[in-house]
Order: C-alpha cells, then structure tokens, then sequence
C-alpha cells in the first residue's frame, strides 16, 4: 500500500491460531473479516482465532491476500484463483466455510457454498448420504412426510408446462 | 433486500455428532447448510431436505426462499390474497405462512379479475406467467353465432375456447394491467386453425373449415403504457395443433412501484376474402427466457 495521509499507515495484525501459531498479516487486508474488523475496533492488535485450526488460517490468510489486491484489470486473474481455491476435498472444504463463517469473509462464505452447493447438485438424496456420511436420522413417518412435502416442487412445474406444450 | 448473510454465526449449533462419519457437510451448522442452500433451484432445495434432519430445517428457513420468491412478491401476496389461511374463515387471524410456503402458493395458478377470466403463476425460479382468456377480450362480432361460436374445451385453461367459422373482419383486442415484477417478458397469442373433438378417445382436428389465412397475414400488436411497442404479421398455416404465435417483448424496469399496462391485439380485416376455422384461446405472457422457440415468421 503507498503511503496515505492517512494515521493508520499499513498497520500490522497478528493472528492466531488455535494452535498457538501466529501470523502477520496487514489490517487493510484483514478486515475483510468482519469479525477482526470489529476487534479492530476494540483496539486489539493479536487476534486470537481459537476456531481455526493453522492449516485452515493458512489458507483463509491466502484468500485475503489475494482479494485484498483486487483491481479493474486483474479481476479475471482473482476468477481464476477462486476456481483454484475450492478444488479441495470435502474435509478442507467444510473446514473453510466454518472458518469463514466465524470470520464473517461475506465473500469467502459465498465462494465456499456455491463449491458445496455444485457439488451437490443433481445428487440422489441416497448419493448424498453416503458421500457426505451423513446418517438418516429420520423415523419412517417423518421421511414418508417430507417426501410428500416434495413432490408438489415437481407437480406445480409440470402442470404448467405441459399446457403450454399443446 | 440485501444479502442478509451477516448475523448468521451460530456456532453454539454446531451438532454433536462424533459419529464415525466425519467428512464434509454432516456436522456443518444449520445455518451454514441453509446458506448453501440458497446456491441452488427450488426443486433441489426440496430434494436436499430430505437428507437429514438438520438438513430439512435448513430447507425450511426463510432466508432460502425469501431470496427464490420475485421482488415484489410482497406486492402481489397483498392483492391476491394469497396468504389467506384457507382453513378458517378470519383471515385477519391467519398464521403467517413462512417463505417457502408462499413459494408455494405463488407457483400455483391464481385466477384474477372480475370473471376470473385471467390467470397467473409463477414458473421455475422466479418467473410470473399470465394468460388471459378470449373472453376478457373485446371480439368484433363475437355475439353473432354466424361468425363466432363458444365450445368448451379441455385444452384450454379456461375451459373454453372461441371459433371462428367465417368472416371478413377479424378484430380481437385487450388489454391488460397486472404487478409484474423486473425483467423481460414474451407475448403470445394462443391459436390453433382447424376444430378439435375427441372421437373413441383419440384427438381428431377438423381442419375443413379453414380457409384464408394465406392471402393476407393477421397482424399483431402490442403496446404498454410506457411507450414499447411491438408489431408482427404471420400467415396461418399449420393446422391441427396449438400455436403461439409471438407478438413481441417487454420490459418491466426495476424499480416501478405501478403495474405494467399493456394493450395487444390481433387484427386480419382485408375485405377482399374471408377467414375462418381459427380457434382462439388466449393470450399468454412468459418471462422471455422460458417462452416457447416456436414462432411464426411472415413467408
């Protein structure tokens, strides 16, 4: 950052992981986090993170960087990183997106669920269960209650446009 | 209404479950769930919910649907009534229906109008279609059972349908005024040439009648009140099937609080011959993306 007449002149930040590792990192670029932005406010200066684990702040730390330097001309350039950014495995991902939730990244949030949501997408509710190892825990009823909850999403689509087909 | 992502930090939500599952979404918190969620077309949001528990409410939150409804939803819950609890009678009592439920309700058709005569429903995500009958529409010579005769039809969304049997002046006119919400729209007129009756439960299309629609094309108008305009002329000729038949686009901008005004028309009055054996049925208005390919070009 050039120098600015500004007081607060590339202030610098610690953060800290949950295991104790610290980073230091420019609190222009780290208030993308409304979460430091408001410690910021409350005059702290080390940022202790006890949510997120060094690897995950790693990575967080990246994604700030990156974004913090965005510009008209490299915009395709930041495109390109993000596509990059969430080819992780699952694990990572859900690491991430519960770090950047309680960082508040608006961005990153946004980033992260739409991965997860592309990921999911046009999966049976069986195919989702099992690569995600999420356990059925509803009863018989429930289940046979939510399915007919369900259906009304496909029938009201269908009824409509099979008019329009005559 | 922006996008009320903020304030959705919950972490004393995080769900316990030291399973031995432990990649990916199962232990995400709900509101997390619900903001992947929003990524995604109504129809998966449903599909997802069945997953698990934590993963239905998450399908139910309003924060999904509230971003899935269009932008003045509110605008046309309040003019057609359609948060009125159906089961009592006090609708000042009613509940209120959570996003997804007006959802719903708003993909189902609603019929509107002094005669309900007009219909609207939202299709796919967040378009409004309406369609209007033959019969909120001014028809010279309608009540002449020489030119114009009333049958009733399964193929219709009204339940009945205007033929035409001969005359030398076509003139059908209408207009329309309804809440659309932002973006670009399609006009159709419904029509078939030829008449349709079921014989041993097959369709049968009588198609003896029609004739004259090749001398001289029909032409179609519309216009809103805010100046847009659109004009085309078709030759009819392909009998035996429902056609729409484009008239033109509109758009609604942003940030109009007043509803879109639109007058349309469909006009065939070459003096020189006859026309007949057209069926009309109604006119229908898609948001542009989804509206039929089919159109009529002029040979």
């Amino acid at each position: 950052m050039a120098s600015s007449s500004k007081t607060e002149q590339k202030k610098m930040l610690i953060l800290k992981s949950s295991e104790e590792e610290e980073f230091e990192i420019e609190e222009s670029i780290a208030v993308q986090s409304g979460t430091i932005k408001n410690m910021v406010e409350d005059d702290f200066t080390l940022i202790p993170l006890p949510n997120v684990d060094t690897e995950t702040l790693i990575k967080i730390i990246k994604y700030m960087k990156k974004h913090g330097e965005k510009t008209k001309s490299n915009e395709k350039d930041i495109e390109e990183f993000d596509k990059e950014f969430v080819k992780k495995s699952f694990t990572e991902l859900k690491e991430l997106v519960l770090a950047a939730n309680y960082l508040h990244i608006t961005s990153l949030i946004d980033l992260l669920c739409q991965a997860f949501a592309d990921r999911i997408k046009n999966k049976s509710v069986k195919a989702i269960r099992e690569i995600f190892g999420i356990p059925n825990d509803f009863t018989p009823e429930e289940e046979a209650e939510v399915y007919e909850q369900h259906k009304w999403a496909h029938e009201e689509g269908k009824e409509h446009i099979d008019h329009s087909a005559y | 209404m922006g996008s009320g992502i903020s304030g959705l930090v919950d972490h004393e939500k995080l769900t316990s479950n030291n399973g031995p599952f432990e990649t990916g979404l199962g232990d995400l918190p709900e509101s997390c769930i619900a903001l992947v969620l929003t990524h995604l077309d109504p129809t998966e949001i449903c599909k997802i919910g069945r997953v698990n528990r934590t993963f239905r409410q998450a399908s139910l939150t309003d924060l999904v649907w509230e971003l899935k409804l269009p932008e003045n939803y509110q605008i046309l819950v309040k003019k057609y009534h359609l948060d009125k609890n159906l089961w009592s009678n006090s609708s000042e009592e009613s509940r209120r229906l959570t996003k997804k439920e007006l959802y719903a309700r708003l993909c189902r058709p609603h019929h509107f109008g002094s005669s309900n005569n007009k219909v609207f429903w939202m299709e796919k995500d967040r378009g409004i279609c309406v369609c209007v009958s033959w019969k909120e529409m001014k028809i010279t010579g309608i009540e002449d059972r020489r030119y114009w005769s009333h049958i009733s039809s399964d193929e219709s969304r009204f339940s009945t349908i205007a033929f035409l049997k001969q005359i030398w002046w076509v003139e059908v006119e209408g207009d329309l005024e309804f809440e659309f919400p932002a973006g670009n729209y399609s006009l159709f007129f419904r029509l078939q040439l030829g008449k349709t009756s079921r014989r041993l439960g097959r369709r049968i299309c009588t198609v003896d009648q029609v004739h004259g629609w090749n001398i001289k094309p029909v032409q179609f108008q519309l216009s809103t009140s805010n100046g847009q305009e659109a004009t085309t002329k078709y030759y009819l000729n392909e009998p035996g099937q429902w056609i729409h038949y484009h008239v033109g686009d509109f758009v609604v901008d942003k940030y109009s609080s007043m509803p879109t005004k639109l007058k349309f028309s469909m006009t065939q009055i070459d003096c020189t011959h006859t026309k007949g054996g057209l069926c009309l049925d109604s006119l229908l208005i898609l948001p542009t993306e989804i509206g039929p390919k089919k159109s009529r070009l002029t040979s």
